[in-house]
Order: C-alpha cells, then sequence, then structure tokens
C-alpha cells in the first residue's frame, strides 16, 4: 500500500468538493440499484457523510488503533441500514471508479493500493458487524402512548418487542415510516424496563422532516425503528457523589432516565435536577416530575423560566439560578439541552469551582445527523 | 482399524482409497473357492454408500461452483456505466435534493411564522385580560374606599364584578385554545403537504392519472408552487408529495 500516493489522489478529488461523493452514489446506484432504496431520497446530508468519513479514514490510516474501532462502529451500526457484507464489494468498486474518474494520474500501482486498502476497511467492518450478529440491527418498537404536551413537544410511549439493553442516558436512533431512511437520534427518558417500554421527548423543529413527523403525525398503532444505543452520557458507575442534573427543553430525557436508575438501581443519593424552559408552558412533563419529586425523598426539582415575568417560578437563565442555589463543588453534574444552555451551564459551574472530569454533558441541536467518532451524539 | 489387510476389518465408516487398493478378503473353505460372500458384500456395501455420498457432495459443489461463477460473471457483465449517465443521475439527484431542501425551507417559514403569530396574539390577549381584570379591581376598590355601603349596596356591584372577571378569565382562554387550534391547522397544513418522500413511494401513479396528465399536456411543468394539489403532480416528478388520489 503506497500511503502517500493514497493520499495525493484523494485530495486530488477532495478539490473536486461536492462533486465527488455525488459522482460516487450516482455511479454505486447505476451498477447497484437494489441499493438506493437503503437512502433517503435526498442524499445531500448522507455526501457530506460519506466524505466525512472518508476523510477520517484517509488521515488516520496509518494510525490502526484509532482508525479499527471507528471502522467496527461503522460496521455495527451501518446493520440498521441494512448494508450486508455483499454491498461491499459493490461500494468498493464504485470508490475506486470514482477516484480513478477524478485523477489524471490514475494508475495500476495506485488501484491495487485502494483495492488492497478498501478491502481491510471491508473486512473490519464486516467482522464487526458479523461480531454483532446475536443482536437484532434494529428493532422495532410499537408507538403504544402518544402524548402532545405542547404545540411542539410529545411524548412518546414506546414498547419493543425484543429488550433493547442500553444505559440510562444513552441516545438510540429512531426511523419511522412516515419519514423512510432518515435516522435521529433520541434519548429514552427511562432505565430499561422488563417490560420493554420507553419513553421519547420530541420537540419539533421547524423543518425538521422527522420530529415534525412524530410530533404531529406519528400516532398509537404506528411501528418505528431503533437503532443500537451510543452516547457517554451514561452514570459514572465508580461515583456515589451526589448527583446535579441540568436540563434545557428536551434535554430533560436522558436526565429523567438517570433519576429513573438511581430510583431502580442505587445506590442512593441526592439529586437535584433543575429544568429550564424559556416559558411555563415549556414545561412540557411537570406532572410526571412532580410525581418524581413527591415520591422520592432523595430528588429535588427545580423549574426555571427565563422569558416570561409573570411567572411565580424561579427566573433566569438555567444556569443562573443553578448558581444561586449552589454551592455544587462536591457534585457529579450532568448537562444536557441546547448547545448554549449546554456550555453556559458548563462555564458558570466551572468557574465555580467544579471540576471539568465532573462534568458530563449532552448537546441537542436540531437534527443530529449521528455520534462523531468520539461517541458524541451531537453534529 | 480398517481392513487393510482384511475385508473382515472394521465395518463401519467409509474405506478409503488406501483400504481399496489394500482389500484382503479371506478365502472361502476348501468346497467354496473365492472369497467369504458376507465380507465381500459388506464391503462393496460400504463403497457404494461412500460412493453415493461423494456423487452428492460432488453434484453439491458443483452447483455452488457455477453459482458463484454466474455471480462473478454477472458482476464483470455489469459494465461501468458511462460518464454520461452517471452524470444525469447525478444531475436528477441534484434536482431531487434541491425540491427537498425547498419543502423543508418552506415548511421551517411556515411554522416559525405561524407561531410567532400565535405567540404575539397571546401575549396580546393576555395583557389586555390582564388589564381589564386589574382595571376592575381597582374600580372595586374605589367603590369601597369611597365608603359606599359594602354590605347592601356592595353585594351585587362585587358579584358583578367576579362575574366579569370570570368572563375574561373565561374569554382569556378562549382566545388562547382559538389561537392554538388555528395554529395546529397551520401546522397540519405544512404536514400534509410536505408529505411523505420516499424514493419507492410513486413509481406507479394511481390508475387514471396518467390519462388525465397526458391530455393537460404538460406533464414536465415545475411543481414547486404547486405541489400542494394532489391533481396538478406530475407523473414523473420527484415523490415529494404524496398522492391521496
Amino acid at each position: 500500500m503506497d500511503i502517500p500516493a493514497m493520499r495525493a489522489s484523494f485530495a486530488k478529488a477532495a478539490a473536486h468538493g461536492d462533486q465527488v461523493p455525488l459522482w460516487f452514489y450516482s455511479h454505486l446506484f447505476l451498477t447497484h440499484p437494489e441499493t438506493r432504496d437503503m437512502f433517503p431520497v435526498s442524499m445531500a446530508h448522507q455526501r457530506d457523510r460519506l466524505f466525512a468519513a472518508l476523510g477520517e479514514v484517509v488521515a488516520r490510516v496509518d494510525d490502526l488503533d484509532t482508525l479499527v474501532p471507528i471502522l467496527q462502529q461503522l460496521g455495527r451500526d451501518h446493520r440498521k441500514f441494512g448494508a450486508l457484507a455483499a454491498h461491499y464489494p459493490a461500494v468498493g468498486a464504485s470508490l475506486l471508479a470514482t477516484l480513478e474518474h477524478f485523477d489524471d494520474e490514475w494508475d495500476d500501482a495506485l488501484a491495487a493500493s485502494w483495492a488492497e486498502a478498501y478491502g481491510v476497511i471491508a473486512e473490519v467492518m464486516i467482522a464487526a458487524a458479523d461480531e454483532a450478529a446475536d443482536a437484532p440491527p434494529w428493532w422495532e418498537a410499537e408507538v403504544v402512548g402518544h402524548d402532545r404536551r405542547t404545540i411542539d413537544v410529545a411524548v412518546l410511549h414506546l414498547r419493543t418487542e425484543q429488550p433493547l439493553p442500553y444505559l440510562p442516558g444513552q441516545a438510540l436512533s429512531v426511523e419511522t415510516d412516515l419519514r423512510p431512511r432518515l435516522w435521529r437520534w433520541y434519548s429514552p427518558a427511562n432505565a430499561p424496563r422488563p417490560d420493554n417500554a420507553l419513553e421519547l421527548h420530541v420537540r419539533a423543529r421547524d423543518g425538521g422532516p422527522v420530529s415534525t413527523a412524530l410530533v404531529r403525525q406519528a400516532q398509537q398503532g404506528d411501528v418505528v425503528r431503533l437503532g443500537p444505543p451510543v452516547g457517554h452520557l451514561a452514570l459514572d458507575v465508580d461515583s456515589d457523589r451526589d448527583l446535579l442534573l441540568v436540563a434545557g427543553g428536551t434535554g430533560l430525557a436522558p436526565l429523567k432516565a438517570l433519576v429513573d436508575q438511581v430510583a431502580r438501581q442505587g445506590p442512593a443519593r441526592r439529586v437535584d435536577l433543575f429544568v429550564g424552559a424559556r416559558t411555563e408552558d415549556g414545561f412540557y412533563d411537570r406532572a410526571d416530575l412532580h410525581r418524581l419529586a413527591q415520591e422520592h425523598p432523595w430528588l429535588t426539582v427545580t423549574c426555571a423560566v427565563s422569558h416570561e415575568k409573570s411567572s411565580a417560578l424561579e427566573h433566569g437563565d438555567i444556569g443562573d439560578v443553578v448558581l444561586r442555589h449552589g454551592p455544587w463543588n462536591g457534585r457529579d453534574a450532568y448537562v444536557a439541552g441546547n448547545p448554549a444552555t449546554v456550555e453556559d451551564t458548563v462555564t458558570r459551574l466551572h468557574a465555580a469551582g467544579l471540576p471539568m472530569g465532573r462534568i458530563r454533558t449532552e448537546v441537542f441541536a436540531p437534527s443530529r445527523p449521528s455520534p462523531t467518532v468520539d461517541g458524541k451524539v451531537t453534529e | 482399524m480398517t481392513t487393510s489387510d482384511s475385508g473382515r476389518g472394521a465395518e463401519i465408516g467409509p474405506p478409503t482409497a488406501d483400504d481399496l487398493r489394500a482389500v484382503h478378503f479371506t478365502p472361502a473353505s476348501m468346497l467354496h473357492p473365492g472369497y467369504t460372500d458376507r465380507e465381500v458384500d459388506a464391503f462393496v456395501a460400504r463403497a457404494a454408500d461412500e460412493l453415493a455420498r461423494l456423487t452428492e457432495e460432488n453434484t453439491q459443489l458443483r452447483q455452488e461452483v457455477a453459482i458463484l461463477e454466474q455471480q462473478v460473471a454477472e458482476a464483470a457483465a455489469r459494465p461501468s456505466p458511462s460518464d454520461q449517465a452517471v452524470g444525469i443521475l447525478a444531475t436528477a439527484q441534484l434536482t431531487a435534493d434541491q425540491y427537498v431542501s425547498e419543502a423543508e425551507d418552506f415548511s421551517r417559514q411556515m411554522t416559525s411564522e405561524a407561531r410567532a403569530q400565535y405567540e404575539e396574539q397571546l401575549a396580546a390577549a393576555r395583557e389586555k385580560a390582564g388589564a381589564i381584570i386589574q382595571a376592575a379591581q381597582e374600580a372595586a376598590a374605589s367603590i369601597r374606599g369611597n365608603g359606599v355601603p359594602v354590605v347592601s349596596g356592595g353585594q351585587p356591584e362585587s358579584e358583578e364584578l367576579q362575574e366579569q372577571v370570570a368572563y375574561l378569565k373565561a374569554f382569556s382562554q378562549a382566545c388562547r385554545v382559538q389561537l392554538r387550534s388555528y395554529l395546529e391547522a397551520l401546522l397540519s397544513d405544512v404536514e400534509t403537504e410536505w408529505g411523505r418522500a420516499h424514493p419507492g413511494a410513486l413509481p406507479t401513479p394511481p390508475r387514471g392519472t396518467r390519462p388525465q396528465q397526458l391530455e393537460r399536456g404538460r406533464p414536465d411543468v415545475a411543481f414547486a408552487g404547486n405541489a400542494t394539489t394532489d391533481d396538478t403532480e406530475p407523473a414523473g416528478a420527484v415523490p415529494l408529495s404524496r398522492s391521496s388520489s
């Protein structure tokens, strides 16, 4: 494998930008029309993602220690798209054809290098997918309850047929027949249950195809597909420190799952949950939070609004409100919400003396396409 | 273990090639020249079983080879598409991407405008109701403050005031409900018009639509602006909008 030559040829192709993945997918769909059905109508985001993934691989091709886990994760994650071992040669052929098309100095040696490299990549991905073959590639879940809480937020109660193992705080990708082939990440708001029940909190984003469909069109009896869990917000099991949970908007979901975990599995500890919204109408889960606070003496729930002066609740940005109730320096902090909220809260907590190592965050942004290579469920 | 020196050896299991070469049968009795029938029969039976198994296995392998060869041939026979074909499909894909993104933009604008309107009107209605209630309360206070006999004459007035307050609260609630359902209707319009986008959703137009479209004579009319009505949707268009027919 001539790695410098491969990098040079990839750089030549990369200079053509979006044209390259566009050419690649067109070639793939013409040679293997059966693969077209695995993708959504609009391929725009898909092209960005392919390019990013290829760039990643080319950049790390001589650093197998980091590359292999990434490929394994990719291979496992591709099962939910219906990718089979038989698809890999097809992709390889189109990849080589694409690189050839954009390289004036393409020769057999280069082709052999790329073919070898791709062979290794495919082998790692297929092996990882095979290892994961004990678990289903995706889980079907029935919508057993659909509860519109506000104009934009719905709480979906799902039940999978097969148990879906995940850690409270992790996220699952969701696909609905209402918007086929578009997978979006949502965090269950409960710890795994023996009856396989899951609670999802969905906010309809303006113009967001999946979220709006899940909030406004999904109904009881619908079946959605769930992919394997990812994410790193899971509770630190080595720590028995008390918890500080800070949620903005539907960032509440993973934190509610952590509360559920403490309630069901322990260890017993104090949990202070702060929930922020612009106006009182934004507290879509108030009744349930109230119930939890009643049931568990170790739990306090504080709601705060930032944009409604006439409200009787606490007023201010959630980070501000949290600090007013401090100090929190002895806690493990978990923060989930939109990017601005998370950043603001983390900055304040850190400035107030909480070590960064004890703050875990999850950013909820519109259209979270997939986890990054570090496993972060962010854009 | 086997019959390398005698046909009478272990009489189970397939005989090997070496077994066959080295097989040796015990001569029969003086009266019957040749080998012992039983040994020969048993050995031949075992050999026959093994031969049958091998033949079957051979057939299976031949079939597998044939299938694999066919797959290889198919793969080789799939001609690399011409640059022209790839270019055409690429353009079609870009067009589809553009339609989807326009639909998303449209939906985004509609929804955010509708929400802004909802919040504005709700805030205005709240403010108005609050002001009226406050004015009523002030009026009540000033009536009491002016020493108007509260016990006898004030009672009906205060009741009236309370009724007014209740009415206003109900009015504010009704405003809110109406605004919300108005917004819901707008949003559901956006949703339905946008519809379901699936690559395989529209290859076969419902029966009877084709002739109609031929009559209309403009099946390739751009539909970004008129995707809202089902019957103007061109048959071959990107399936952005689901036909309800």
